[in-house]
């Protein structure tokens, strides 16, 4: 019960704070979502109704974040989640190669539908986004997931979490 | 639980995803609409923000007055040139808005100092590759609303886009879902000025028939209602003709720096004689 009073606290100051430090780095030219990679990580090792839940509360604090429209991060990282659940089911996944491949794809994805949002929804088309913006922040996520995977699992208390 | 343990990952993720596509198809009928969570996120988002902001701001601080100091005597003495012809051009430009001043009064216009404002502080910023928007201390109570045009001591900034009790969102001019009607100062040639992210700012739709120069300023046409006429919202950087279209593409320096804004002034709409 204490981790779903203590989730969205904890998910909005992680997301400020991942803001913040990646404007610190990149300004503003490129970001990487460790969010993302947390619902990937939680995909791979926790309970559908922590894990889901937690995917939906970071989807839905980083829509208010960013000011886009409420619902599409909350609906693609709980997407991300049980896909990511699905997958792990049925692929060895604790493989460097897999967790970088696999949230190179997210990225990816969440770039393209990113996109086809501001095109169909806004008009503006942002294509060329894509491929100058996201194709080298899925790059850099993909590298540097197994790190954050490494530092996620240092928490054990995600792990347990997992296992109960 | 309600349902059999073997459809239990099933049903949390049916209703999980149907509950996100609900809020996002809602919201997406009602775009204009702030809901309550959001307001509430907004409100207790900005002091989280604010305080890592000003620890950011601090350790910048440091590095750069007591770290970052190689060069400094030679930027030293170029910076005392700049500010030799920096003063002529201010002398210069001084007699230019005297004139501008008296020919002003002489044709009764509005001038931009005489609208209502709302100072603001900048409170936290969300400037990741694709979003670009701040958040400022000031919301509802103080009459705040989406749409009115935010600016600062360099030019224009953007608009609110929502606004919770004591929190708004201003949408930068450097988004891509900003656009603002603008023309160039010497021409007088009128586009509008859509956001392209890190990248500045496009003035479209200026026909290639417009004799338009790297340099030029541009300023707001107050077409559109939202922005008063003549603010300075940036300069050309580039002009391409080579296009084979109607219209040259024109590339657009913003004249505020977005990263490093505190304060803000929000233009209050006027309040109509009855």
């Amino acid at each position: 019960m204490i981790f779903y009073l203590v989730l969205p606290f904890f998910a909005l100051v992680f997301l400020v704070f991942q803001t913040m430090i990646l404007d610190l780095f990149f300004l503003g030219k490129m970001s990487l979502e460790i969010s993302l990679i947390l619902v990937i990580f939680a995909g791979f090792y926790m309970d559908a109704m922590r894990g889901g839940i937690m995917a939906f509360v970071l989807g839905f604090l980083l829509d208010c974040i960013t000011g886009s429209i409420t619902g599409i991060f909350a609906f693609y990282y709980v997407s991300v989640f049980f896909v990511s659940r699905i997958v792990s089911n049925r692929v060895y996944a604790e493989s460097v190669f897999f967790i970088g491949l696999f949230t190179f794809f997210c990225v990816l994805c969440e770039g393209l539908l990113v996109t086809l949002i501001y095109r169909f929804i806004h008009g503006v088309d942002i294509s060329f986004h894509l491929f100058r913006v996201y194709l080298p922040q899925a790059i850099v996520a993909g590298v540097l997931s197994p790190a954050f995977f490494t530092f996620f699992s240092r928490f054990e208390v995600l792990r347990d979490v997992g296992e109960s | 639980m309600f349902f059999p343990k073997k459809y239990h990952a099933v049903t949390i993720a049916s209703i999980l995803i149907v509950l996100s596509l609900v809020i996002l198809s809602f919201n997406l009928k009602r775009p204009d609409e702030v809901g309550f969570v959001r307001k509430l996120v907004m409100e207790v988002a900005a002091p989280i923000e604010s305080l890592i902001t000003g620890t950011f701001e601090g350790i910048r601080g440091v590095w750069k007055r007591y770290i970052f100091l190689v060069g400094v005597e030679d930027e030293n003495r170029s910076l005392k040139k700049k500010v030799d012809s920096l003063t002529n051009e201010i002398i210069r430009y001084r007699e230019a808005y005297l004139e501008s001043t008296r020919l002003k009064e002489h044709l009764s216009l509005r001038e931009s100092q005489r609208m209502p404002m709302v100072s603001a502080r900048v409170v936290g910023k969300e400037n990741s590759s694709i979003f670009k928007t701040i958040l400022i201390n000031k919301g509802t109570a103080d009459g705040m609303k989406a749409g009115l045009a935010v600016i600062s001591v360099e030019g224009v900034v953007g608009r609110i886009v929502e606004s919770s009790w004591n929190v708004s969102r201003v949408l930068l001019a450097i988004d891509y879902n900003s656009n603002i009607d603008a023309m160039i100062q010497g021409t007088r040639s009128q586009g509008i000025l859509q956001g392209g992210g890190a990248m500045g700012c496009n003035l479209k739709y200026v026909e290639r028939s417009e004799e338009v120069k790297v340099g030029d300023a541009v300023l707001t046409s107050g077409m559109g209602g939202i922005f008063p006429k003549g603010l300075l919202i940036g300069t050309v950087v580039s002009v391409d003709r080579k296009d084979s279209g109607l219209f040259q593409k024109i590339e657009v320096m913003p004249a505020v720096y977005f990263s490093r804004l505190e304060e803000v002034s929000v233009i209050l709409p006027e309040e109509k004689p009855l």
